[in-house]
């Protein structure tokens, strides 16, 4: 697939609308708000903890939706042993991360919704690489577990309070820091060493899985590995393993995700451009019966990378004189546009108009001026 | 070619010299030059020269892809990026001082004067306490002489400056010494060169290397 030019945003969400919905997703729209109550309650999820709020006539306060899949996974209702498929673009209302003002973001991914299985997980995981292969040619999907990182810090019996201390230096990949403190936690030796691995446990995947298996304590840590490499040796197959890397230093919130999670990067843009992964547990929170796995896409910290500007403003600059008669210049300025030329015609031409080509009507047709 | 966001002045001078000697040498850096973006061809490095404050911001957008800077600056800024290394230099801690003999009134909110208020409020949202940040810029040790603030939060070398002002430290919040970051897209497309650069710091100098 040739990459896609990133002049147009809109080619790039209509390129990714007809991916998704080949494969059987169906639009879910939503409304711009909900309770607020939504948003507090699940404040962590939240990618920033900034909502905006106002109060509806009933004097419910509301806000304006911050997030797209708590919303999903809220309404949706997957019957049992069934599977729902969707896929979403909408807004989003968060803080700016360089100012503090709310912005309007653009947010496009696929949720499924149900009962999930292996297929299921790998055709998300696909669909994650197929749409960070829409967006530039060189890109990175980091892949993890929810349960690795957290079978060893259970095994070392730590509790909440205390895994919550070492996961920010764990994320950060901040080996000495999260050293110190997990000195200061008391963390079993023989677990101590196993622990403070894990903020470098990052890299090509088979390497990193190999490295990874020196620090399985428990049945479950061992299952998790076996699950990742299953994943692994199916996408190789599939020959898209080329862009995976396994990063044990990505850890979403316990509360919600466990399972496979997963973020994109894009040569071009510096930060995060897609996150996702699998959240039972939020569905869970909701009383649903069913699975869910998804990802999204932030539009958003794709702007920069999208918005190449044009060196022109039109391609043809198409000059006409107040007396000449209307009908025939349109015809054949429609004419021109006809042949895929951006025309700007006009009998004032703005100062600064910048295109390649100017032409004259001589009141037939255009044309060339130098 | 691998961006290096460098602190300018003194913990700057101190940096270049560490990677120089581990094999990122820059001549122009060896001059007294004032351009702010000096490359190196051999090296495979440019060094941007920029404010200590904003390293971690030039990093955290990927306008560098590594940079060195402050764990005060860090932490004030909370920028998304990786923290790889500490270098172990420019050492020195994050402290709370008052005037000597300070004895605080908690039957009110404390008055923090400090260049710090996202590490002071931190702090002080830890211990539960309620607290009055006055941000100032500079010279944060005569608030409390003047009665502007009850103490300040602010970093302590060799305590000597609280000294002369009659001032002492009362808690040490935390540690702080210069820490090598990385900017987490950076981290996967130019793994290629960032990790020697890890490795090479994380080894002694190789002498000669780089002449």
């Amino acid at each position: 697939m040739e990459p896609l030019n990133l002049t147009n945003k809109d080619q790039l969400t209509g390129k990714l609308r007809s991916l998704y919905e080949s494969l059987g997703y169906t639009r879910f729209s939503m409304r711009r708000f909900e309770e607020y109550a939504l948003y507090l309650e699940n404040k962590s999820f939240l990618k920033s903890d900034s909502v905006l709020a106002f109060s509806n006539p009933d004097g419910m306060l509301m806000a304006l939706k911050p997030d797209v899949t708590l919303s999903i996974a809220k309404h949706a209702r997957p019957e049992r042993d069934a599977l729902e498929k969707v896929y979403y673009k909408e807004s989003v209302y968060r803080l700016a991360p360089t100012a503090r003002e709310f912005v309007e973001i653009e947010q496009m991914g696929v949720e499924a919704l149900g009962a999930i299985d292996g297929y299921t997980i790998a055709e998300i995981i696909r669909l994650a690489i197929e749409t960070l292969r829409a967006v530039g040619k060189d890109y990175v999907l980091d892949i993890s577990h929810m349960g690795f990182a957290s079978g060893l810090l259970e095994a070392a019996g730590l509790d909440a309070g205390q895994q919550e201390a070492l996961l920010p230096f764990i994320r950060q990949r901040n080996a000495h820091e999260l050293a110190k403190e997990i000195a200061r936690q008391h963390v079993p030796a023989e677990y101590a060493q196993r622990i403070a691995q894990l903020a470098g446990l990052s890299g090509t995947f088979p390497e990193t899985l190999a490295r990874a298996s020196a620090l399985v304590v428990s049945p479950g840590m061992e299952q998790v590995l076996a699950e990742l490499r299953a994943l692994y040796e199916l996408l190789d197959t599939l020959g898209l393993a080329g862009c995976l890397q396994l990063d044990f230093s990505m850890l979403n919130d316990q509360s919600y995700y466990n399972g496979v999670v997963f973020q994109g990067y894009v040569a071009g843009a510096p930060r995060v451009v897609l996150s996702g992964g699998r959240y039972d547990l939020l569905m869970r929170r909701f009383g649903k019966q069913g699975d869910a796995i998804g990802f999204a896409l932030y539009l958003d910290e794709l702007t920069y990378m999208l918005a190449e500007p044009s060196q022109w403003d039109a391609d043809v600059l198409a000059l006409y004189r107040a007396e000449d008669d209307v009908a025939a210049l349109n015809a054949a300025v429609f004419e021109l546009a006809a042949q895929g030329l951006r025309v700007f015609a006009t009998s004032n031409p703005p100062r600064d108009f910048r295109a390649p080509t100017t032409m004259a009507f001589d009141g037939r047709t255009f044309r060339e001026v130098t | 070619m691998l961006s290096i966001a460098l602190p300018k002045g003194r913990l700057g001078d101190k940096v270049y010299k560490l990677f120089a000697d581990h094999g990122y040498p820059c001549a122009a850096m060896e001059q007294d030059d004032r351009r702010l973006v000096l490359r190196d061809e051999a090296s495979g490095v440019q060094y941007l020269l920029v404010k200590p404050s904003d390293v971690a911001i030039y990093v955290e957008h990927g306008a560098a892809d590594v940079g060195v800077v402050g764990k005060d600056v860090l932490l004030e800024g909370g920028n998304d990026v990786y923290e790889l290394l500490d270098l172990g230099f420019g050492a020195c801690n994050m402290c709370v001082a008052a005037r000597v003999g300070f004895r605080e009134n908690f039957s009110a909110p404390l008055r923090v004067a400090t260049k710090y208020p996202n590490i002071a409020k931190q702090y002080y949202a830890n211990n539960s306490r309620e607290i009055e940040i006055i941000k100032l810029n500079g010279s944060i040790e005569l608030a409390p002489i003047l009665g502007l603030s009850d103490v300040i939060v602010d970093i302590v070398e060799t305590g000597a400056t609280l000294k002369q002002n009659h001032l002492e430290v009362t808690h040490t919040i935390l540690p702080i010494s210069a820490r090598l970051i990385a900017n987490k897209a950076s981290m996967r497309f130019q793994a290629a060169a960032i990790q020697p650069l890890l490795t090479a710091l994380t080894t002694q100098p190789m002498e000669g290397k780089n002449s």
